[in-house]
């Protein structure tokens, strides 16, 4: 393979004076699921915000497919074969689920493969082909979050950012939306996933982070480690661990 | 009797075609970026003076003036924009925060300001005359008298609000303008070039504001330095009237408000015209703070801000 799909070295995001990421550093193999977990205001959302282009980094490089994107404009992030699934989805509510989609490939000029791609997400999302002509303010968390993903999908990325997709959501729509993760996973996209739910996340996971104060504290291959050691390490800090 | 009802309603009517312009144009730069340009009429007034100044002095003529009228109004749009609009990204971006929407609405105050004082040292008299659009006869129907330049207004103010309902809806830059309107932030995610899209959208108001502005100065031959904030009040009122950032609104508030103008003056008397428009205006913001036409999204967030 060519390299690992993302690269972050000494990455450094502040919100005035106050450092949300101090120096993060990590590496995201190209096709694989990699997991970043720790407690809320660990800076997990602000690496995502800032990878995506939608946070101006302070310092640091971010390298995707080997070019350097660190403090570039998200609309050229995007172009460039990555996007981001937001944490609180984002889906644009006075337009329809259709025109949601539409959106998502709005850097792309093929009309002809936007259809056909719309198409095919239909048939992965079937409740949103239910809903296609409605507005996606009206829809359920749960199909807002698949539509947030699914937009995300029209600009055919190369390594999709999934900041939260659990976030508020019922079992069995968190069960589906894993099952697409792996899925899309199997089909090439390399997924960097932020879930709160450490179990859930170790579960789809090649490679874990673990991020705590701006900082990673701790990475490690799931599979090589009791799962019991790695979460409790995510929920009770690595100094105490 | 009868008579008079229909002249009036058919002058209010095509008086209030040249509000619907300036609403149209208000209403862009409110509906995308939530601020209110109050600077929107004196970009206008510029251009007017520009193509009066090019009358003057190199006898410029007809569309020509329409076209220079046009393009001060944009150079002073994208003037004004980059003063008081334009800002640089960060997430939580100033589109939505209340601070920064009072420094861009008080900056382009300043503008106004400072732009009354532009045209009256280049063209220091009161008034100017302005190169009529039609030097004829009104058209007579039956006992109805229509000033052929209102017939032009009102035709041009139709097809421009067609134009811009097919670029919002058909086009891909109709598209990137939509959803920043719905939701900023998504828009970045999805890839849209934010402040391009701000700056085009405030080009294209400024354009429609020229076109109104032509046809308004046109149509009273004359320019004053009035003429700038007249077309902030007058757009502003069809806008609030309307629905803010509605473009279905614009139109129905802008002729709404030549509606009212007219039957009030003839009825009332002239000294109560703008009286009987504030009052009315004050009424439907009682009863319907979001204007007549306003979208149901727009009520929502009229009342998620209180």
């Amino acid at each position: 393979m060519a390299g690992p799909a993302l690269e972050i070295h000494d990455l450094v995001t502040a919100y005035g004076a106050i450092e949300a990421l101090k120096g993060v550093s990590l590496t995201v193999a190209d096709g694989s699921i990699t997991c970043l977990l720790g407690p809320n205001g660990a800076g997990k959302t602000t690496l995502m915000l800032t990878t995506a282009g939608l946070l101006r980094p302070r310092r640091g490089s971010i390298r995707f497919g080997g070019e350097e994107i660190a403090g570039r404009a998200p609309h050229a992030i995007v172009g460039r074969g990555l996007a981001l699934v937001p944490e609180n989805r984002l889906v644009f509510p006075a337009m329809t689920v259709t025109e949601n989609l539409r959106a998502g490939a709005y850097q792309r000029r093929d009309r002809a493969a936007i259809a056909r791609d719309i198409e095919a997400l239909y048939a992965r999302f079937p409740r949103l082909s239910d809903r296609a002509a409605q507005p996606a303010g009206t829809l359920s968390g749960g199909e807002q979050q698949m539509l947030a993903v699914a937009r995300a999908l029209m600009s055919r990325p190369r390594l999709l950012l999934m900041d939260e997709p659990s976030l508020g959501l019922g079992p069995l729509v968190v069960e589906e939306i894993f099952r697409i993760i792996r899925e899309l996973n199997q089909e090439g996209t390399t997924i960097l996933l932020v879930e709160q739910n450490a179990h859930l996340a170790l579960t789809v996971a090649h490679h874990f982070y673990l991020m705590e104060q701006g900082r990673v504290t701790f990475s490690g291959d799931p599979r090589a480690l009791a799962e019991d050691e790695v979460i409790r390490r995510a929920y009770l800090g690595s100094a105490r661990g | 009797m009868l008579v008079d009802v229909v002249q009036n309603t058919i002058d209010g009517l095509l008086i209030g075609s040249s509000y619907a312009l300036l609403a149209l144009g208000f209403t862009l730069i409110f509906g995308v970026l939530r601020r209110l340009n109050l600077a929107y009429g004196p970009t206008i007034m510029l251009g007017a003076y520009a193509a009066t100044w090019a009358a003057r002095e190199i006898g410029a003529e007809g569309l020509a003036l329409a076209a220079i009228t046009v393009a001060g109004a944009v150079l002073g749009g994208a003037y004004v924009e980059r003063l008081c609009f334009a800002r640089r990204g960060g997430l939580r971006g100033a589109a939505t925060a209340r601070g920064p929407a009072i420094a861009s609405m008080v900056a382009s105050f300043a503008l106004w300001m400072q732009l009354e004082e532009v045209v009256t040292l280049a063209l220091p008299r009161h008034l100017y005359p302005f190169p009529p659009l039609y030097a004829g006869a009104p058209l007579v129907l039956g006992p109805f008298l229509l000033r052929v330049e209102h017939l032009v207004t009102l035709a041009v103010a139709v097809l421009v609000a067609g134009l811009l309902a097919g670029l919002l809806f058909g086009t891909r830059f109709g598209l990137a303008v939509r959803v920043v309107v719905d939701d900023v932030e998504g828009a970045r995610c999805v890839g849209v070039n934010v402040p391009w899209v701000l700056v085009r959208v405030f080009a294209l108001a400024s354009a429609v504001g020229g076109v109104a502005g032509y046809l308004i100065a046109a149509t009273s031959g004359q320019v004053t330095p009035m003429l700038g904030m007249w077309s902030t009040l007058k757009g502003l009122i069809a806008m609030m009237l309307g629905g803010l950032g509605s473009l279905p609104g614009a139109v129905v508030g802008g002729l709404a408000l030549g509606l009212i103008e007219v039957h009030s003056q003839w009825y009332v008397g002239p000294s109560y015209r703008d009286l009987i428009a504030y009052g009315l205006l004050f009424l439907c913001l009682w009863l319907r703070p979001a204007g007549l036409l306003a979208s149901p999204a727009a009520r929502a967030r009229l009342a998620a801000t209180g």
